[in-house]
């Protein structure tokens, strides 16, 4: 019966918008934020439920480092009444924010394992935060590979990051449809699997759907030999409270805002769809 | 930028303007925010198109109504229907062409070449952006779409049914008490107007998305007779029923 | 020492009441009670374009809710339970806190299951008090309440209910159901059900909701509300961009049943059903829920015996 409101969101600034492709911005919003004792701001996988008065409220995947504390960056696609609004907006104006919530991807489990991170177009905040996570201490992974998968070239979002990781990572780029100077990968290939030189008995694999999901999980992760038991999985659904009451996003006995998003792929009950 | 408004209308009782002006500080308000620049009923100096939202209240039933409408859709960014004879095809739509052509006969004779072509809603002949149900409509439901629509977003449709409504009024339900209600299959937005007044809900704002109007007929079968059920559908959602 | 109230009084002490609070008297109401804490539609949060600012809207009054019974009683506490974990609800507790449960019950009381004062009958005109908390006890008066050290006591027993019985074994009850998902009944259920929501906003138990934004006409604030929701509806879940997790009214429907009788069991160790029978006396369609979770039950046993 505390007097605490969780509902209470509050108020950031845009730094920067970026335009990353034809309906998607990247925001990022500063502030101070308070580190935990590890030193992360927020676990890879959390969301924020991010604002702005009048158009509503959304969960979002926080895309940036978890170990920036002077600002975090949301990667928001044009679909609907809240993202349109967002789009408008300008570097210097105020939403709200409320979060991080949820439980992230478990690093603990992943660390000392090689890894395969699976995703497509706006499925990366998540695998972008852990991918961050593991570059600020490489030595601690295995072979670490992304494969990250869009419609056309133009699609595939935060290049400069995708560079960037090169260093320390492998990036594997796949596209539905290529354009004329595309060298990547088109589709969810078994070309994928060729290039990917994992321990399958100690890998895991972590995917952001839902996209190329069950593609990528019939065509690259189970001929890798990675089992359902180690592969997690960054769920969406609808949200609205994030506090697990209002029922919007229960899938079977578990609800995404508060017991994931990120579930073991073989936790997942599949009949909900 | 002020957004340029027009509102015209075509066969009705004009019930629905009348609402809009009921709505009066608000009328105030939203004037404010809109310029009017075509309202046959509200002012007298009227410009024409292009407009950035049109309202059209009524029925199209002759020629040059629907050649009207469809100059108004290529004037108009927005076109909204106002009402029920707009959103459905309201009290003219009762009757169908073949009765309506039965009586015109019976009543002016053999010789009487009738100027009404059909009553069908505006979305018969062009894209309709968004219904305003209700016959009438109503006032805060008019206030919500305009809030909507001028903080610029797509309005949205009450996705509950009227019981919803209907419950926090605290009525009896007419169903449980054996007398027919299409008020499970109705879009909600009304406050249950009708069903707190002693009437049944004969569905005037539309059906509510994913209605399960089989289900419906169904259990009022158990009620009344097909003749009786047809005549609450005939009100306005005949089309419904037809399917 | 008991309190004892003669029945003809009751109204005259509730009229007393109101000097000190708002009285709501929820006998004969549609609604159950779970609406003065949980209102189908409450604003949360304003903001004020010009000055910037977010606020809140107080809730001030103290309010008194009279007139539950056994089981709506029993519904409070559980609310009380889900709205407390694993996080409290802001809004709900505003409300709470300042708020009085009174029960009234026609019939013998075993365990009394929640609220500040319980009316229970004792003889055919009179009521005695069982005070549960010191905001209770601080309304009862010698005005209109006798100390009697003995009263006369009748027993009146609580009708079988066969349904309160199956709630029971709440375990079974979160198995049958979890089983039942490729059960016919759910066919036969989303062709019957009309998804008018009914059964939702009648169970003192469901508390889904919507959160909508508004701004305002003269574009001077926007304020942020919540609503009641109903799982059965088509958009409970589905997303900006069009996708539906629940596309049909069976799986909504089943979604609503895995809810109260598994998912609840689950989290709290009990149905949320306390077998008020509102769903069954109110659904247009006829549903009759209880008899659906029989038909679940004993079909799962049969299965249970095949195995």
């Amino acid at each position: 019966m505390t007097t605490k409101n969780i509902y209470q969101p509050f108020k950031i600034k845009i730094d920067k918008i970026e335009k990353h492709s034809r309906d998607v911005k990247l925001f990022r919003l500063v502030g101070d934020f308070s580190k935990n004792k590890d030193g992360t701001v927020f676990m890879p996988g959390q969301f924020v439920l991010a604002s702005h008065f009048g158009y509503g409220e959304a969960p979002f995947g926080i895309a940036s480092s978890p170990y920036q504390d002077s600002y975090i960056d949301l990667i928001i696609r044009k679909t609907g009444i809240l993202t349109s609004a967002l789009h408008q907006l300008k570097a210097g104006d105020e939403i709200f924010m409320r979060g991080p919530y949820g439980n992230g991807f478990p690093v603990d489990f992943i660390s000392g394992k090689d890894l395969v991170m699976v995703t497509g177009g706006c499925g990366i905040p998540p695998i972008a935060a852990l991918i961050e996570y593991i570059n600020a201490h490489r030595d601690r992974f295995g072979r670490v590979y992304l494969i990250y998968g869009a419609r056309t070239p133009a699609d595939l979002l935060i290049k400069d990051k995708l560079k960037q990781w090169e260093d320390k990572i492998k990036v594997l780029l796949t596209v539905d449809k290529p354009a004329k100077d595309w060298s990547g990968y088109v589709g969810m290939v078994s070309e994928l699997v060729d290039e990917i030189k994992i321990d399958s008995l100690d890998a895991v694999a972590a995917m952001c759907g839902p996209g190329p999901m069950i593609d990528a999980l019939e065509k690259i992760l189970r001929p890798l030999g990675i089992s359902d038991r180690r592969i997690f999985v960054s769920m969406e659904r609808k949200m609205q409270c994030g506090i697990g009451k209002c029922q919007h996003c229960v899938v079977g006995d578990k609800y995404v805002c508060q017991d994931g998003p990120v579930f073991y792929y073989d936790q997942i009950d599949k009949s909900w769809g | 930028m002020v957004p340029k408004v027009a509102i015209y209308d075509f066969t009705d009782c004009e019930g629905c303007e009348v609402k809009l002006v009921s709505i009066r500080e608000k009328l105030l308000i939203l004037e404010k925010r809109i310029d009017i620049v075509n309202w046959r009923l509200g002012q007298e100096d009227n410009k024409p198109g292009p407009f950035d939202l049109t309202i059209i209240e009524g029925t199209p039933i002759t020629q040059h109504e629907v050649d009207l409408l469809k100059k108004l859709r290529q004037d108009s960014k927005v076109l909204i229907a106002l009402g029920a004879c707009a959103t459905l095809g309201g009290i003219p739509a009762i009757l169908d062409k073949k009765e309506r052509a039965k009586w015109y006969k019976k009543i002016y004779g053999e010789e009487y070449k009738p100027r009404g072509i059909d009553a069908l809603p505006l979305s018969a002949y062009v894209k309709v952006d968004f219904l305003i149900h209700g016959c009438p409509i109503d006032e805060n439901e008019l206030i919500r779409i305009f809030q909507e629509l001028l903080a610029g977003k797509t309005p949205a449709y009450r996705g509950y049914s009227v019981c919803f409504e209907c419950k926090q009024a605290n009525n009896p339900c007419r169903i449980i008490n054996g007398q027919p209600c299409l008020g499970p299959i109705t879009q909600g937005g009304c406050g249950s107007i009708c069903i707190k007044g002693g009437s049944p809900c004969y569905g005037c704002f539309g059906l509510r998305q994913e209605a399960n109007v089989k289900g419906l007929v169904e259990v009022l079968q158990g009620l009344t007779d097909k003749k009786e059920i047809e005549r609450y559908f005939t009100m306005f959602l005949s089309r419904a029923f037809d399917k | 020492m008991e309190f004892v109230i003669e029945k003809k009084k009751i109204d005259k002490w509730l009229d007393d009441l109101k000097k000190d609070f708002k009285v709501i008297d929820i006998r004969g109401k549609a609604l159950p009670a779970k609406q003065y804490f949980l209102p189908p539609k409450q604003k949360t949060f304003v903001f004020n374009k010009k000055t910037k600012k977010l606020s809140c809207p107080e809730y001030k009054k103290e309010f008194l809710v009279f007139g539950l019974g056994l089981a709506d009683l029993e519904a409070m506490t559980q609310l009380d339970e889900i709205m407390e974990k694993p996080y409290s609800d802001f809004f709900y507790w505003q409300k709470r806190n300042k708020s009085l449960i009174i029960g009234l019950v026609d019939e013998s009381i075993e365990v009394a299951p929640g609220g500040d004062v319980i009316l229970e009958k004792i003889t055919d005109q009179q009521y005695r008090a069982l005070i549960l908390t010191d905001k209770g006890k601080a309304i009862i008066k010698d005005e209109f309440f006798d100390k009697k050290d003995k009263p006369s006591i009748k027993n009146y027993p609580q009708p079988d209910n066969p349904f309160k019985r199956m709630l029971l074994d709440s375990e079974l009850l979160a198995e049958a159901v979890k089983w039942s998902l490729n059960h016919k009944i759910w066919d036969k259920l989303g062709e019957q059900c009309l998804g008018c929501g009914i059964c939702t906003y009648v169970c003192p138990l469901c508390h889904c909701f919507s959160i909508e934004d508004q701004v305002s006409l003269d574009n001077k604030e926007c304020s942020r509300c919540r609503q009641w929701d109903a799982c059965t509806l088509p958009e409970f879940s589905k997303v900006a961009g069009g996708h539906n997790f629940h596309k049909t009214i069976k799986q909504r429907y089943y979604n609503w049943f895995y809810h109260k009788f598994v998912r609840a069991y689950h989290e709290y160790g009990k149905s949320q059903c306390v077998a008020c029978g509102r769903c069954r006396e109110n659904c247009p369609a006829g549903i009759k829920i209880s008899e659906v979770l029989k038909e679940i039950v004993d079909d799962y046993k049969k299965h249970l015996s095949a195995i």
